[in-house]
């Protein structure tokens, strides 16, 4: 009996061994949480379908920095292949030497790719659009907001929640303000926006909302705020649309997430295999219509419906905000939200 | 309680030296914590030297820019003296609260005893994540403190997100801690003293003042170094109820270890708060010195 049930065993091994190449393992990785959920279910378990021989392993962290703090640490024997992370944190790891080039001959869906989608300096290539949105408690804000003056509105003093900079958050709101206050060019002087913002201080909740903008809104903690369109819209869902997401008719500023091929990649072909079909309209066509992220690729077709929850729609209407150029100027962004924004606050 | 002997076989003390069994014995920790501790701390110190590049990258270098800039930033010096004075602050809050506790339970006995300290540890089971979010419903805006307040005429004030918040949560979070230490530090405190004052006519007040406080200062002593050092590193109780107002050195490193990426800076601020680990440290020892002297 035992010895049957080994030989079987035996058996059932040699013949997995024979019929299958040895699986090769790309491990990537990109945002834990809902990003991690929504990514695995649209993009990788299709890839894995269509390539059978290879494994997407899925290495989710909560920020781009953990990404690149883990990218150093791993810089002798790196164990991760594909990073997906923010433009800005690309660039300093493209600096640091951590990445190889994403061009046509590791993928040739990188010529479809939209302009915004390439930086110069950065290794990667856009593989996500997002922009920032005005998300609203449906119960205390009955009428959607039209403009992004509705966080003015003094009805919502003390309900105001806004995550402030150094996260991209508050440095792309700073953009905004400063273009909706007629400042000049933000790479030069957003004091305009700056003193803008400072109107909106003293009726602020908080300026890190926890465990992040969406939770306090959903909940009725606080009315109104800003956060990302993607995420919005599954809040949005979850929440029994008790989140509500506005785009404002003034237009918003894209943040840009860049898919990376990390330099010495244990897993070779098999993640430039990946980074081509992440790229791909199929690829971007499924994530769109799973978490509503613009896609990258001007190929791909998607349906209307999820289509108008993206700023697809409102391209003309979006700030064309150089992150590269914006990263030289963060520190002196963050350092006026702290002496010249959350002091009236207090 | 029986008292139990422990006498080494007279044939194992004359085959260790007692050096050699004190070197074997501090090894494998003295190992443990070169490289758990001072190797991360030295190449910490080694980074605050580094350059920071825009946009979080790092440039090998030699320079003490990091240390110049935060001693002639004045957010910085803010920010630092700012950690220093919310710290003593909750040190200060945690020790009025905590004392009367600690010293019932020095005078209670038998399993009321027992009772009242597991009592007292049991909040130490919970992480202070979870206590935090507790106070975070307690003290909103809406919530059962507001009300009360409310119910009984006055406005009530902001109590969360700011430094109200964080001072609150962080006392109830280091009760523990302090109510132990302070225990342990009320070994000397000896009923038949107080009742000796007071037989030859001390007011409570006085037996307070000139008897039972002397005698609790090395528990007081300790309690607040071990306050002030878990208060100044604290980050989770700032992060969740400073609400972004609250600027305090852990949450400072957080922002730019993690935000902004300036690591050589992240690395300057973290030596800058062991050195002042450091400092309680030399003055908790002089305290204790005059107390002892």
């Amino acid at each position: 009996m035992m010895f049957a049930r080994l030989s079987i065993a035996v058996s059932a091994l040699t013949i997995a061994a024979v019929t299958s190449a040895p699986a090769e393992t790309v491990t990537l990785t990109a945002y834990s949480g809902i990003f991690q959920e929504h990514y695995t279910k649209a993009v990788i378990e299709p890839f894995m379908k269509k390539y059978p021989d290879i494994t997407v392993q899925f290495y989710g962290m909560p920020n781009s920095a953990q990404m690149l703090g883990t990218l150093r640490a791993q810089k002798s024997s790196p164990q991760i292949d594909v990073a997906i992370l923010d433009v800005s944190v690309a660039k300093a790891g493209t600096d640091e030497g951590l990445f190889d080039k994403v061009d046509e001959s590791v993928s040739p869906n990188v010529k479809d790719l939209y302009p915004n989608a390439h930086a110069e300096g950065v290794a990667g290539v856009g593989v996500t659009f997002d922009n920032l949105v005005i998300i609203y408690n449906t119960d205390q804000v009955k009428a959607a907001p039209t403009s992004w003056d509705a966080l003015w509105d003094k009805q919502y003093e003390g309900k105001v929640i806004i995550q402030a900079a150094p996260d991209i958050q508050g440095t792309t709101f700073t953009i905004i303000s400063n273009k909706l206050a007629g400042g000049g060019d933000y790479k030069t002087d957003v004091s305009a926006g700056i003193a803008k913002i400072g109107e909106l201080a003293p009726g602020v909740q908080t300026w890190d909302p926890k465990p992040d903008v969406y939770a306090p809104i959903a909940n009725g903690q606080a009315a109104l705020g800003i956060g990302w369109n993607a995420r919005a819209q599954i809040y949005s869902q979850t929440s029994g649309g008790k989140l509500g997401v506005a785009l404002p008719k003034e237009g918003s500023g894209f943040q840009i997430n860049t898919i990376n091929l990390v330099k010495n990649a244990p897993a070779g072909d098999a993640a430039k295999k990946f980074i081509d079909y992440a790229l791909s309209p199929e690829a971007q066509a499924a994530f769109t219509s799973e978490m509503f992220y613009a896609p990258t690729n001007s190929k791909t077709v998607i349906a209307q419906d999820a289509l108008k929850r993206t700023a697809a729609d409102d391209m003309d209407k979006m700030i064309d905000i150089d992150w590269l150029a914006v990263a030289k100027v963060r520190d002196g962004i963050t350092e006026q939200w702290r002496r010249r924004i959350i002091p009236l606050s207090r | 309680m029986t008292t139990a002997t422990f006498d080494m076989p007279v044939g194992a003390q004359k085959s260790f030296g007692t050096a050699g069994v004190a070197v074997a014995l501090l090894l494998p920790i003295a190992l443990v914590n070169a490289i758990g501790f001072i190797l991360p701390v030295l190449n910490l110190a080694r980074m605050s030297f580094n350059e920071a590049l825009p946009g979080g990258g790092i440039a090998e270098a030699l320079t003490a820019a990091n240390w110049t800039g935060l001693l002639h930033d004045s957010f910085y010096i803010e920010l630092i003296t700012n950690s220093i004075v919310v710290s003593l602050g909750i040190t200060l809050a945690t020790l009025l609260v905590s004392y009367p506790i600690a010293l019932y339970l020095h005078r209670a006995s038998g399993a009321w005893r027992t009772f009242l300290t597991v009592l007292v540890i049991s909040p130490l089971l919970t992480s202070a994540v979870v206590r935090t979010y507790g106070w975070i419903a307690l003290l909103a805006e809406q919530g059962p403190v507001a009300n009360v307040i409310a119910s009984m005429g006055f406005q009530p004030p902001r109590m969360m997100f700011n430094t109200t918040g964080v001072v609150i949560g962080l006392t109830e979070i280091l009760m523990p801690y302090m109510i132990l230490s302070l225990m342990a530090g009320f070994g000397r405190l000896d009923p038949k003293v107080e009742e000796a004052a007071r037989t030859l006519g001390a007011t409570p007040f006085r037996t307070f003042w000139r008897v039972i406080l002397p005698l609790t200062l090395p528990g007081i002593a300790l309690g607040c170094l071990l306050c002030f050092v878990l208060a100044i590193s604290s980050f989770i109780t700032p992060k969740l109820m400073g609400g972004g107002r609250v600027f305090l050195l852990a949450t400072e490193i957080y922002d730019q270890a993690i935000v902004t990426l300036n690591w050589p800076l992240a690395a300057t601020l973290s030596m800058l708060v062991l050195i002042i680990f450091g400092a309680a440290l030399a003055v908790y020892s002089r305290i204790l010195r005059m107390i002892e002297g």
